[in-house]
């Protein structure tokens, strides 16, 4: 039932508005002065040469902000609007210039003046650890959200377990063969292309309107109203397009401060991040260290595993917005397999790094590259073969997961042998060595998130949806119209669906978690039942769905890499990745497949280019000159296959895509190279040094 | 200054700094369809046409503009509307951000003659897109190609 995107052509023309591009009357613009230093404490600054530059309105420091509390954060509330007394990342805000333009802001922030006392500075998740480490944070269990108490560790912002440690540490002594290896990830960022920006324009009567590249309006809104003490019903976000998300823009980001500026100025405060200032100071990926141990009996089944994984957090845990603080995607490390003993540790800690927070399914790239890595080394050492440990293990019809959880189906088996049994028609460079390798991901979806929508009668047979959330780029509002199309029985041309601001909807829990197809389509179609019942002097219907579950259920993407490595110099050719995905019903072909592409080259960035190269407290990719994304020249062949015939959730049958193909890729990869070379690499991004130096030295697959 | 250049067509005569970067300036005339992405001449999103040839807008000083003709996004996807439908036919974006470059840089493509699609894929290599995986916009500029 595809048509063409509800905002093609207005996005194809340039016609469609980002906030960037909002402009108000009497605006002013604001630059932020910000910490050169990981840990320090601030004795002076000195804003008396950069208040005299013509065009600057303002300069405000931490004691000049209009809050009871200078704290704000998703859960936690750690993070500073401005700091007051003590840095503890490069990058952590310490004075704002508002000037009449950007540029005569960004000189005047330039010329504020701080003195700084270094205090020794935290830079790896393990220093953090250490008994007698630095505490980044006094009591961080004062925090208003926190999950962490006086008892649960030095510096640690979250601690979820999962299982029983002596079990599964007994179940080991009990295998036949044993992997116990250790795969790090970097920094990383989500590379939208859109900096974050916003607007925030106070008014003296106590009503605030905000415009924001933020998928979450409804959260940022009650964020504001906590922060500033302001009536929720007089906080308005606005509706905007985003640039792209990937995670990264649900937190409040600049907003709060720009709110501050605002009521301090009585004037619209605009800020749009320069890229360089975004790679720097926004809530990338968590870099991760994680060991697995995992045995097997002599028929290769898995009998227990351990995985325990070490997350650097950095300064402030604000970033995270579920209840545990925590990654759910390292937690649910194992939920493909069959492993009757299996113990999960996520810790992530504080450090003197940029803080991160949520990309792209959260934990799971990194919890894909350590588990699939750490199976297919034990499929190889053991002599039972890679593909073949995974179909002994991965779980089948009335099995439980290792969570507890038993699904209506599991597709694990049909997605890798989809993904392994497709032709090869590829050139291999020639002296080249080839090689190919799986990783398989699979991830829970019961999950329905709370939202509304209104449907109301436009003029001539129009139907209007108003809906809560913002376009990210998925193509949710298409899937609304689509729903409504064959709903309803209209053409694409008689519907008209439109992002509301928070003041004209009751509520929405954002964009996120793979979800928003299957949150809306419970609300469409709840929707389309009123309407079809509704009186003909009635002129709109309302709905609100609750947070609710649809059955233990999950969707599965196996990915099989083709690589070759060139033996003289290690350098690596991706040639092609084959992404086997389980569906059921589709709403939207394209944008399904967009995701699945998208997901994929995603992942082969993170695979073997993206880093933040963050070294002694400070990430030096700074521009996109440096932190590299893929571009078209560099990505490999993309072949899919779909395994049609799943059971979905939700009205529409549907399974969750959008978090499918970014997983497994790294994986897939280093796997292949595996394969071609002999060597192992356990560390991405999976570079040519390494690959070089491993098989010099001689290495093990 | 005065600076003086053809915009999407008509001659343009602005009192601006020659030192004012061109995608603030086209930017300030309302022309929004030019994006700001990173800001240092890599992403592609604020490209536009200078003499036939693509050029980032990010790292261009206004004052070089001076007797060229420019064209953005708004000019072309009045001036190429099969272009603009061939984006749209192919659903060649998702978020929108990179959209108007990708369209802006394929505008351009006769300055290289790209023609092959491995010619198309590295003459596009300059405009990232991070959501689509670029299949749905290769396919759009290669229609372009084709039909020219």
């Amino acid at each position: 039932m595809s048509e063409r995107r509800i905002d093609a052509v207005a996005k194809a023309t340039g016609a469609a508005k980002y906030t960037a591009d909002v402009v108000l009357d009497g605006m002013a613009h604001v630059a932020v002065n910000r910490s050169d230093f990981p840990s320090a404490l601030i004795v002076k600054i000195d804003t008396s040469v950069a208040e005299k530059v013509e065009g600057v309105l303002g300069v405000f420091t931490a004691k000049d902000l209009p809050v009871a509390v200078n704290l704000y954060g998703r859960r936690v509330f750690d993070v500073p609007i401005l700091v007051n007394e003590r840095v503890r990342r490069v990058g952590d805000p310490v004075a704002a210039v508002v000037a009449t333009t950007r540029e005569i802001a960004e000189a005047a922030a330039e010329l504020i003046e701080v003195t700084y006392k270094e205090m020794p500075a935290i830079t790896t998740a393990h220093e953090a650890l250490e008994s007698n480490a630095q505490l980044i944070h006094d009591r961080p269990w004062e925090y208003k959200g926190a999950v962490v108490t006086p008892e649960t560790g030095r510096n640690i912002q979250s601690l979820e377990t999962h299982g029983s440690r002596e079990a599964a540490e007994a179940a080991l002594r009990s295998a036949v063969h044993i992997i116990d290896e250790t795969y790090t990830t970097p920094g990383d960022h989500q590379g939208y292309i859109e900096p974050q920006a916003c607007i925030a324009d106070y008014s003296a009567d106590g009503s605030l309107r905000v415009w924001a590249t933020n998928k979450s309006p409804y959260r940022l809104r009650d964020v504001l109203s906590s922060v500033f003490g302001l009536d929720p019903k007089r906080v308005e976000v606005m509706p905007t397009i985003l640039g792209g998300d990937f995670g990264g823009k649900g937190a409040p980001g600049e907003v709060p401060l720009c709110t501050a500026l605002s009521i301090l100025t009585g004037r619209p405060i605009k800020m749009v991040l320069r890229y360089s200032e975004d790679l720097l100071s926004t809530d990338g990926r968590h870099a991760s260290e994680i060991r697995v141990r995992l045995g097997i009996d002599n028929e290769g089944k898995l009998v227990g595993g351990i995985a325990e994984a070490l997350l650097d957090g950095g300064a402030y845990a604000g970033f995270k917005p579920v209840n545990t603080v925590n990654l759910h995607g390292i937690v649910d490390a194992a939920i493909a397999y069959r492993i009757p003993e299996f113990f999960v540790e996520s810790k992530i800690v504080y450090t003197n790094n940029q803080p991160k927070g949520h990309m792209r399914a959260p934990g799971s790239p990194q919890a894909a590259f350590a588990f699939e890595s750490a199976i297919d080394e034990l499929g190889r050492r053991s002599g039972i073969g890679p593909i073949k440990i995974r179909e002994i293990n991965l779980l089948s019809e009335g099995d439980v997961n290792p969570y507890g959880d038993t699904w209506l189906e599991y597709r694990g088996k049909e997605v890798l042998s989809l993904a392994t049994s497709q032709p090869n028609i590829l050139d291999i460079p020639k002296g080249w060595l080839y090689g190919e390798g799986v990783a398989l991901y699979a991830r829970s979806m019961a999950a329905v998130p709370k939202t509304s929508l209104r449907l109301l009668r436009g003029q001539g047979g129009k139907v209007i949806a108003e809906v809560p959330i913002p376009e990210n780029g998925a193509g949710g509002q298409t899937v609304v119209r689509e729903m409504i199309r064959s709903g309803l029985g209209l053409n694409s041309d008689q519907i008209e669906v439109k992002q509301v601001s928070t003041s004209l909807l009751p509520t929405d829990a954002g964009v996120g978690g793979s979800r928003v197809s299957l949150g809306v389509t419970v609300a469409v179609a709840d929707a389309i039942k009123l309407w079809k019942e509704m009186p003909p002097d009635q002129d709109a219907v309302e709905v609100t769905t609750n947070e609710g579950s649809d059955g233990p259920s999950g969707a599965y993407s196996a990915q099989l890499a083709r690589v070759a490595v060139d033996p003289a110099t290690g350098q690596l050719k991706v040639l092609e990745i084959i992404s086997a995905v389980d569906v059921a019903e589709i709403v939207n072909s394209k944008a399904h497949q967009m995701q699945i592409d998208g997901g994929t080259v995603m992942g082969f960035g993170f695979g073997v280019m993206e880093d933040l190269l963050e070294d002694a407290g400070q990430p030096w990719a700074l521009s996109m000159g440096e932190f590299k994304l893929p571009n078209v020249a560099d990505i490999p062949k993309l072949s899919t296959v779909l395994l049609h015939g799943g059971k979905g959730v939700g009205p529409n049958n549907i399974k969750a895509v959008g978090e499918l193909t970014n997983c497994p890729t790294g994986a897939a990869i280093a796997n292949a190279v595996a394969d071609a070379t002999g060597v192992r690499i356990r560390q991405l991004p999976v570079k040519a040094e390494a690959i070089y130096w491993a098989m010099k030295e001689g290495g093990t697959k | 200054m005065n600076i003086n250049f053809t915009l999407n067509g008509k001659g343009m005569e602005l009192d601006v700094d020659p030192m004012a970067l061109a995608l603030d300036v086209i930017r300030g005339l309302s022309l929004t369809g030019t994006k700001e992405g990173c800001g240092v001449g890599v992403c592609g999103a604020c490209t536009i046409m200078v003499n036939g040839s693509p050029v980032s807008s990010c790292i261009c000083l206004v004052g070089t503009l001076v007797d060229k003709d420019v064209w953005t996004i708004e000019g072309l996807a009045e001036k190429m509307p099969e272009l603009i439908d061939s984006f749209v036919e192919h659903e060649g974006m998702q978020c929108g951000i990179c959209t108007p470059g990708q369209i802006v840089a394929a505008a351009s493509i006769d300055s290289v003659g790209a023609s092959s699609p491995e010619e198309v894929k590295k003459y596009m290599a300059g405009n990232l897109c991070r959501c689509t995986g670029y299949q749905t916009i290769l396919s759009a500029v290669e229609d372009h190609v084709a039909v020219n």
